[in-house]
């Protein structure tokens, strides 16, 4: 029996007064010909006893990154967030509230969600950020459709923006899906064989409407020549950087260095991996592109005694209000989740962010300098700076190298031929403050091991 | 006062971290890329931080803390043990990229809630990966649009939307690139079936319907509204922000439609959290199948050396469409909403029309029971029906329009009024249709009692003075928040000493 329904029992008496016998009195305006007259063809209910048996039997059956050697990354990354977060966030008030809508009553998040702003906004180095979009793809491509509604009337390629040519190419698809409306088409912008931008191909979207490139990049490259970007493509073009946000504790801030809109999964700060949601996208842009930018915004108000209160702004901008001339379809978004952002940063403070990204890249720095001692692999990019992932080129196929390791207990990295097809042994192997010098040992042992199997 | 940004205590306090497996020295970077200046981020310790988070959740009210009939966004009660559920490794540390034989438990639930969505819907292939309502209306216009590319029907560029549609109908379809034909609603809010007969010709790709509608009423039109869709070729799209009504008494499929989303955050409950998230799959009917976004899970006999991963007689794999529209999100969409949708739905198995059937007699009893009391109270005269109708579905709406004439009392004010007596307002103002309207949906989790004393306590709403409301609310962390000076004082961040 279904255990969640206090009115079991009292639905005669509930009808009655109504004057009404049955259930169906209640479902006689849906036409008989459209009535389901068959009961669902599902199981019975279950107790919460035997659901939670159920779901450990089938969720403990799945291999889980924290039970094992996991070297895989490739956008979603393996972090600890401090028990407080998930303890704070399981309170009810936060939990089980909806969209703000009733500001009086909503001071709560909303005053968090205003500090999730300022939060993003320091890290950044930008002065808006919205409450958060669905992950880091949708957030990147309402960046690409945001930069064409501000550029487009003057831009020299009009309806045209230019993404990275090493950007993953399940998140392209969804900037295509999200562009093609629009009638945006989608260029790239080549990298040189050291996995650093081409900055003469990118002299090319000099007139377009925005370029999105990642810092780190998709092979795990810091880029060096990105602050030259904003001056190579001009004012009229926007700079759209995809971060990752731990790595903002020791790399310049994108703002700090022309961009203007800045997009990134926000997942590392605050949230499991969770098999890639719920997580929460990071979306944050100059003044430029406040009024046509998508997504809620908390912004800073009174009440009618004068005090501080905050509650939702700029809502002109979106669909319960705009319809189809919002700037987004966007509703429902991942407040919950920037929440957990939020409280992670809280706890972090500034020097507990550069500790983050330092254990981060030194881990890092450990695994190539013990991966590039094996003589049987090479490391393609090498003497680029990474934060926490790089290529290591195999003799044979990377997915092999993952069997093999797999059959050991490690997931040994990302098959990065599934970006790049033609990079049939490439491997990202990725590197994080979870990852210890005894794993690395490891994970090269293996490496070796299998290399000089394959080699032979 | 809590404030964010005034803590300015030790460095580190927050929670201490182990070493750096190298020296900090040994770290060097492009000059160019070497931060100066940290992010003004505050520091406190763990004790002050948990304060604070706690200060702000008590400024906050969600379904644990009272009543909230917030009509169109279904807000139940969350089982407790769906959290639990979510925090086991084998959803958290699930990387999106691990191979099946790591996730047999994961995706056989993917599988398992594809069917049930199929099943109640009366869809053919449902895909989990839209991560939310809107973003389902989108994939499945997308997938429309696709459809008529293949075919060669360019020139079907038109969305056909009642004026009582949720604003994401026309917003995902103008997303899509489509042009929205709105229609109006006859006066008791349902679809004028003249109004779109007028309206449909080869051009038309798409009708977009909630049903139950946003006035909370049974389209008993739809069929024929169906049919005058598909005579021109157009497709038939099921907005599911409403299917907490119908499940086991009609379904989509039986309505005629072609794709549906669900909204399993309200459905099937997933804590909403302040806005988000949510999770929204859609369903289609078999012609639209192949433009599905991937991957989606199949179930195809084990491969041999692969029983000790199995979880029960079958594969779970992952299956790319053949015409796929390719991602909507970069993973697997919003899984771990998926989770506790699953645990949901286990707690009620065929007796997700149990369900349904209590949202429907909460709805109708609360409509009956605010009428009784008003006419106890003798203010009969203060509000109407928004729709004249005999049964309402899982939510219905009132005008406040004869108070607003009579007393200057308008909905918001009754709103606010609300918040004082301990609940959430109801939504106001939408739909659009009925004026100085309330829209009330109490959900299947609300005892009689409280249906009863919340009756009883609007109606004390509104006996009292105008004046009196106009200042209301009184009891809330803060009174009347001043909208117009937020966007007109633009404020979106601290300040700090700029």
């Amino acid at each position: 029996m279904v255990d969640q329904l206090p009115n079991r029992g009292l639905e005669l008496e509930m009808l009655q007064e109504m004057g009404m016998s049955s259930i169906d009195d209640l479902f006689d305006d849906i036409p008989v010909g459209v009535r389901m007259n068959e009961p669902l063809p599902l199981p019975p209910p279950q107790s919460e006893e035997e659901i939670i048996a159920d779901a450990r039997r089938l969720l403990g059956a799945n291999l889980a990154m924290s039970e094992v050697v996991s070297f895989l990354g490739a956008g979603l990354y393996r972090n600890y967030v401090p028990a407080s977060v998930f303890q704070l966030i399981t309170r009810g008030e936060f939990l089980t509230s909806y969209t703000p809508y009733q500001p009086e009553v909503s001071q709560g998040m909303l005053q968090a969600m205003w500090e999730f702003q300022t939060l993003i906004s320091e890290l950044v180095g930008l002065p808006i950020s919205n409450l958060s979009l669905y992950d880091g793809s949708t957030a990147a491509a309402e960046a690409l459709t945001c930069a064409v509604r501000v550029h487009n009337r003057k831009a020299e390629q009009k309806d045209t923006v230019y993404v990275s040519e090493l950007t993953p190419p399940d998140k392209i698809s969804v900037m295509k899906n999200y562009c093609q409306g629009a009638g945006i088409t989608i260029k790239f912008i080549k990298h040189n064989s050291d996995g650093s931008i081409d900055l003469s191909s990118a002299q090319q979207a000099a007139g377009s409407c925005g370029v999105y490139v990642e810092q780190p990049n998709p092979l795990g490259l810091l880029d060096g020549g990105y602050p030259q970007l904003k001056e190579i493509i001009g004012d009229k073009t926007a700079l759209i950087v995809g971060i990752q946000p731990i790595s903002l504790g020791l790399v310049e801030a994108p703002g700090h260095y022309g961009a203007d809109i800045v997009v990134g999964e926000g997942q590392p700060l605050g949230s499991p991996i969770t098999a890639g949601g719920p997580i929460y996208g990071i979306f944050a842009c100059s003044k430029t592109y406040l009024r046509l930018m998508p997504g809620r915004i908390a912004g800073k108000s009174i009440d009618v005694d004068g005090q501080e209160a905050y509650c939702l702004t700029l809502s002109t901008r979106e669909q319960h209000i705009r319809r189809h001339r919002a700037t987004s379809n966007i509703c429902t978004n991942e407040t919950l989740i920037a929440l957990m952002g939020a409280m992670h940063m809280s706890l972090l403070g500034p020097e507990g962010l550069n500790h983050l990204a330092l254990r981060n890249i030194t881990a890092c720095n450990l695994a190539k300098q013990k991966l590039s001692e094996i003589n049987t692999i090479a490391l393609p990019h090498l003497q680029g700076t990474h934060f926490n992932e790089f290529i290591v080129e195999l003799p044979s196929s990377a997915a092999d190298c993952l069997d093999y390791l797999d059959g050991i207990g490690i997931i040994g990295g990302f098959d990065a031929s599934r970006w790049y097809p033609e990079r049939k042994n490439w491997l990202l192997v990725t590197v994080t403050d979870q990852t210890s010098a005894k794993e690395i040992e490891l994970l090269a042992a293996h490496i070796a091991a299998w290399s000089v199997g394959v080699s032979a | 006062m809590s404030r964010l940004f005034d803590f300015a205590g030790g460095v580190g306090m927050g929670y201490s971290q182990p070493d750096t497996l190298m020296p900090k020295e040994s770290v060097s970077l492009p000059a160019s890329l070497i931060r100066k200046e940290l992010p003004r981020w505050p520091r406190l310790s763990e004790p002050e931080m948990v304060r604070h988070y706690t200060w702000l959740s008590r400024r906050n009210f969600g379904i644990d803390t009272g009543f909230y009939p917030l009509g169109s966004c279904t807000m139940k009660h969350n089982p407790r043990v769906n959290e639990v559920i979510a925090q086991i490794p084998g959803i958290a540390q699930i990387h999106p990229h691990q191979p099946e034989h790591h996730l047999q438990g994961l995706l056989s639930i993917f599988h398992e809630m594809q069917h049930m969505l199929e099943i109640c819907s009366g869809m053919d292939q449902v895909t989990l990966q839209p991560v939310a309502g809107a973003q389902g209306e989108f994939t499945a216009v997308r997938c429309v649009q696709e459809y008529f590319r293949k075919r060669g029907e360019d020139q079907r560029t038109k969305v056909i939307v009642p004026d009582s549609a949720h604003g994401t109908n026309p917003a995902s379809a103008a997303m899509a690139g489509f042009e929205i034909v709105e229609i109006p609603s006859l006066e008791d809010g349902r679809i004028d079936i003249d109004a779109l007969r007028a309206v449909v010709d080869d051009t038309v790709a798409l009708m977009m319907v909630t049903n139950p509608n946003t006035l909370g009423l049974f389209e008993n039109d739809i069929s024929q509204a169906s049919e005058i869709i598909h005579s021109v070729g157009g497709q038939m799209y099921y907005d599911g922000a409403n299917f907490n009504a119908i499940l086991g008494r009609t379904s989509p499929g039986l309505m005629g439609f072609d794709a549906v989303h669900f909204n399993l955050h309200k459905t099937f409950s997933q804590p909403h959290g302040g806005g988000g998230p949510g999770s929204g799959p859609i369903g289609v009917k078999s012609h639209l199948a192949e433009f599905l976004p991937g991957p989606i899970v199949k179930k195809r006999p084990i491969a041999s050396g692969h029983e000790n991963f199995a979880v029960d007689d079958m594969w779970y794999g992952w299956y790319q469409p053949a015409n796929s529209i390719g991602k909507v999100q970069q993973w697997h969409g919003n899984s771990g909403a998926v989770i506790r949708c699953w645990a949901y739905y286990r707690r009620y198995g065929y007796g997700l029309k149990d369900m349904s059937e209590h949202a429907v007699l909460n709805a109708n009893y609360l409509r009956h029971a605010l009428h009784r009391e008003a006419q106890k109270a003798g203010v009969t005269d203060m509000f109407v029906d928004g729709a004249t109708t005999k049964v309402a579905k899982h939510e219905f709406t009132l005008s406040l329009l004869p108070a607003k004439e009579k007393y200057g009392i308008s909905a918001m004010d009754v709103a606010k009024g609300l918040l004082d007596k301990g609940y959430m307002a109801p939504t106001v103002y939408f739909p659009l249709v009925v004026p100085e309207c309330m829209m009330f949906e109490p959900t299947e989790t609300e005892s009689r009692d409280t249906l009863d004393k919340f009756a009883k306590e609007f109606i004390e709403v509104l006996q009292q003075d105008a004046e009196i409301l106009h200042e209301a609310p009184i009891t809330t962390p803060v009174r009347r928040v001043d909208e117009v000076y937020a966007a007109r004082n633009l404020c979106l961040r601290h300040p700090f000493d700029e």
